[in-house]
Order: C-alpha cells, then structure tokens, then sequence
C-alpha cells in the first residue's frame, strides 16, 4: 500500500510540476528566453492567494484572481525587463543573469512582507480527504490532478487551433519572418508572458494549499521542471508535461529504497539517462 | 510616378558604412534585378528599404508616402514586401498554418489583391500539401510558399533577396516567370537581388549593378550585355 501512496502522491505533485514545466517551456521555445525568474511568479501566486484568504475571501475567488494578477506581472517582466534588454542586443547569458537576479528579488521580498517561515492556508482543502483503495487523497490533491490536465489539455489545444496559438507557434519558428509578415514578435513575447505566468500560479496556489509556502521552494521545482522540459524535447508541451511526471513519481517512489535528501540526486540520475538515450529529448521534432 | 523611390540613403552597421548614397527608382509593373558580387550592399540595400537596418540619411518614399521613419510592420501594411534569403517560411508549422497564421495579420478580404484561394490557385501543390509540415517538403515547394506568405493582401512593392538560391534551374525559370507575370497584371514593383545574373537577367526590365555601396551600371539588360560588366562579378 505504501506503494500505491508513493505512487499515486508522485502522480499529484507530478501534475502540479507538469504545468510548471509546460508554461516555461512556452516561454523558452518562443523567447528564447531561460526564464527562471518563473519560479517568483510561481512563488508569488502562492502568497497573493494566502492574502486573500486571510482577508477572508474564499480561495475559490484566490484561484481566479491570483492568475489574472501573476499574467499582469509577467507583461511587467517581458516589458520593463526583457525587452529592453533584447533592444540592447543582451547576449542570453545576460538575460539569464537578469532573470536570476529578478528571482532574487522576488523571493526575498516576498520573505521581507510575508515570512521567511512556512505558511499554511487555514482552509478545509488540506484536512478533508477520500480513500480510495487503500490510498489517501485530500482535496487539494485531487484538486491539482484534474486542474492540471485540464490546463495541460486547453494550452495544447489552443495552440494547435486558435489563431493566437498559431501565432504564438510561427513567432517561435521563425521570429525573423514573423517582424516581416506583420505577426508583431514583442507583442505575442507579452502575450506569451502573461499566459505562462497565470498559469504557472495555478500549481504555486494548489501545492499551497496542500503542503504550505516558503519562499525559496521555488527554484527547486523550476529546476526539476526544467529538467523535465529538456528531457521531454524542447519546444514540446506533452514531453515537459509526461516527463514532469514520470520523473516525479520515480522519485517519489526513490523514498522506498533510500532516504529522502537523495530525491533531487534522483531527478537529475534520471535527467542523465534520459539525455544518454535520446540526447534531443523524448517528445522532439525529427 | 515611381513605385519606390530611393534618394541618398546611406545605412550600414557600427562604425562600418555600406551604402553611402543610393538612388534608385522602381516603376509599377517593372522589375528591377540588382546584381553585384558578395558584399556589394545588396542586401544591405534591401535591410534599408523594407525598415529593418536604419537610413542613416536619405528618404524612402513608397508611392508618394515617405516611410524611412517607419516600422518594419508599418511599411509591410503599405505594401513593402520583402522575401528573405532562405528563411521565407515557419518550418516548425503545417502548410496551411503557415498561411492561416499571415493571411490573419494580412488579409482584409474583398479588396485584396491575394488571399489565401488565389495562392492556392498559383500554386496547387500548396493546397496538396496543405497539411504537410512546411520544413519538410521540397526547397522549390518551400519558396513557392514564402513567394506566397510575402504576396499575401496587398503587396505594391515586391522585394526578393536571392530567392534562386539552392533551386533547381527549372524551378527557378518557373517562379520567375509567375513573379513577372504577377508583377505585369497587377502593376507591382518587383526588386531582385540575385548571384544568378543569367536568370535574372531573362525576367529583369532594367539591371542595376552595385560595387562598393555604389552603383557602377544602370540600364536594359541588353546594354548590360553590351557594356562590359562582366568583371563586377
């Protein structure tokens, strides 16, 4: 039974990485951009939805409003930060180090207005459970899985078929081509910006709830969600959302044969074995 | 009236000059091939007209609008198309979503001069291939369809940066001859930049021929052939 737990447990967070690793990849395979300073806004939507719920909304109105706040601030980044940054020819290492630093700051402002100590929500999500077959779930947790896919299957969707989709995917395959056809690259990066970074809220709020906030959390899981993009294929939304969960749910399932502080060891054992059998990745373009 | 008109333009990159001071003059219905060996300015030449390198002096004027201040999107709405060497395509996208995707940001509807049915009719195997992805099919099949992403709505002004490049010669005659048919019916401008002087030659109604960022012959190409500019190349 322990198993199953074990299992279904990497399945729940493994949704939740799923959506982190997704969104990035968005912003990479159209940017270009090694966006870490996504782990903030991941981090930010956390605590925005706790404010809330401390100043008593319900964390439905959390779960809506917290994506369209995150969206906001990822034009701010894209605006204020990446483009002129791109205007001033910056090579990628640059845009990376600016990234880092505006995730620095954002950790520790966050650890400045809120705490540096973990925070849990007071809300039910946490204590209300079901059992199925010997396995324990609360609320938050099933909460995540469906609302994972469901993002993970509209973003696919919307993609593949709406105009903005194919924009978005044109803008990536050829940025040159996309300024000379009048497909505006700046505006669709904001675009793209502000879709990765509501979405990205929606994991930072429900792994709130279930497990609590922290601060500085989120660079781990961006690292274990960049990990899933790059073996998944860049540029491939299924391959960063399977991988993320796969490699959880192996390294949940780690914790029967060895102690908990080698799970990240495990992510990136499984990163290299990944990358020595298909070194482009497991979802990529021929 | 001229089409396009070029007055003084001098652009180039850092402290490098390229072009100094370029006059040129496109009328409707005309095709202007501009030959020179690498280097020359050509395609600095183009990169200065379509927006995408600054003027650093000198006016553009596109049918009587001056547009050297304006955007690389702002002068592609007015009709200033340019077909980019080698990357004239979405190659990660369907056929069909390569045209969707520009006849979207392009098309109007009943006043266009192309939409996405009259593509289809100058190029059927685009329709064939519709659900094809774009990078994998053929190079000719690939310039027919960047020839057809740069025409879509209502191109006035037709620039090609070496659009024969790694074709087949028969593939090449014949989009040259589209192009100049197209320009003819519906008094476009069309600029060619071209290393292959033979085929341009054969489509060209006037040949401009650049050395150094400057123009060292100007004229039918039957003077060219007269005038010996064989060493320009």
């Amino acid at each position: 039974m322990l198993l199953l737990q074990l299992l279904v447990n990497g399945l729940v967070t493994g949704c939740a990485l799923g959506v982190v690793a997704f969104s990035f990849s968005l912003v990479y395979s159209t940017t270009k951009i090694f966006h870490v300073a996504h782990a903030g806004v991941y981090t930010l939507a956390g605590y925005l939805a706790w404010s809330l719920a401390r100043a008593g909304m319900p964390d439905i109105v959390g779960l809506i409003v917290v994506p369209v706040v995150c969206a906001g601030f990822g034009v701010v980044i894209q605006r204020l930060l990446y483009d002129p940054l791109a205007q001033r020819r910056a090579t990628h290492l640059v845009v990376l180090i600016a990234s880092l630093g505006l995730l620095a700051i954002v950790q520790n402002a966050i650890a400045v207005l809120w705490s540096p100590d973990i925070l849990h929500f007071d809300s039910t999500w946490r204590v209300q459970t079901i059992k199925l077959v010997g396995v324990t779930l609360n609320y938050a947790q099933i909460a995540t899985v469906v609302v994972s896919v469901a993002l993970y299957g509209a973003t696919l969707f919307a993609t593949r078929h709406t105009g903005i989709g194919k924009r978005i995917r044109a803008v990536a395959s050829n940025p040159f081509l996309a300024e000379l056809t009048r497909l505006h690259p700046r505006r669709t990066y904001a675009m793209v910006m502000a879709l990765a970074s509501a979405l990205v809220a929606v994991p930072g709020m429900l792994v709130g709830f279930d497990l609590g906030l922290q601060p500085y959390t989120g660079t781990t899981v961006l690292l274990t969600g960049t990990v899933a993009v790059i073996a998944g294929g860049v540029g491939s939304l299924t391959g960063a959302f399977l991988v993320s969960i796969v490699v959880t749910v192996l390294q949940n399932l780690s914790l029967l044969v060895m102690p908990g502080q080698w799970s990240v060891g495990i992510t990136f054992l499984i990163f290299v074995a990944f990358m020595l059998v298909r070194p482009r990745g497991l979802f990529a373009a021929a | 009236m001229d089409l396009l008109q070029i007055d003084g333009v001098a652009a180039g990159y850092g402290n490098k000059a390229v072009l100094s001071d370029l006059t040129l003059a496109l009328r409707p219905g005309e095709v202007l091939a501009l030959l020179g060996h690498n280097g020359a300015g050509k395609t600095t030449a183009l990169r200065t007209i379509a927006g995408l390198l600054p003027a650093r002096r000198g006016t553009v004027t596109l049918a009587g609008t001056r547009v050297e201040a304006m955007s690389v999107a702002q002068r592609q709405a007015l009709g200033l198309r340019l077909l980019p060497e080698g990357r004239g395509i979405f190659p990660d996208l369907s056929v069909a979503e390569n045209l969707d995707v520009v006849a979207a940001a392009n098309c109007r509807g009943a006043g266009d001069l192309f939409g996405m049915a009259d593509v289809f009719g100058l190029f059927p195997v685009l329709q064939e291939r519709r659900g094809v992805r774009a990078g994998s099919m053929s190079g000719g099949q690939q310039q027919m369809l960047a020839l057809s992403l740069a025409i879509l709505g209502t191109p006035r002004c037709l620039m090609m940066d070496e659009p024969s490049i790694g074709l087949a010669p028969n593939i090449v005659a014949r989009i040259f001859e589209l192009v100049r048919d197209l320009c003819v019916k519906h008094a476009m401008g069309v600029l060619l930049v071209e290393q292959n002087v033979a085929a341009a030659m054969k489509i060209a109604d006037r040949i401009v021929i650049m050395n150094n960022g400057e123009i060292v012959f100007a004229g039918r190409p039957d003077e060219a052939r007269a005038a010996n500019v064989w060493h320009y190349f």
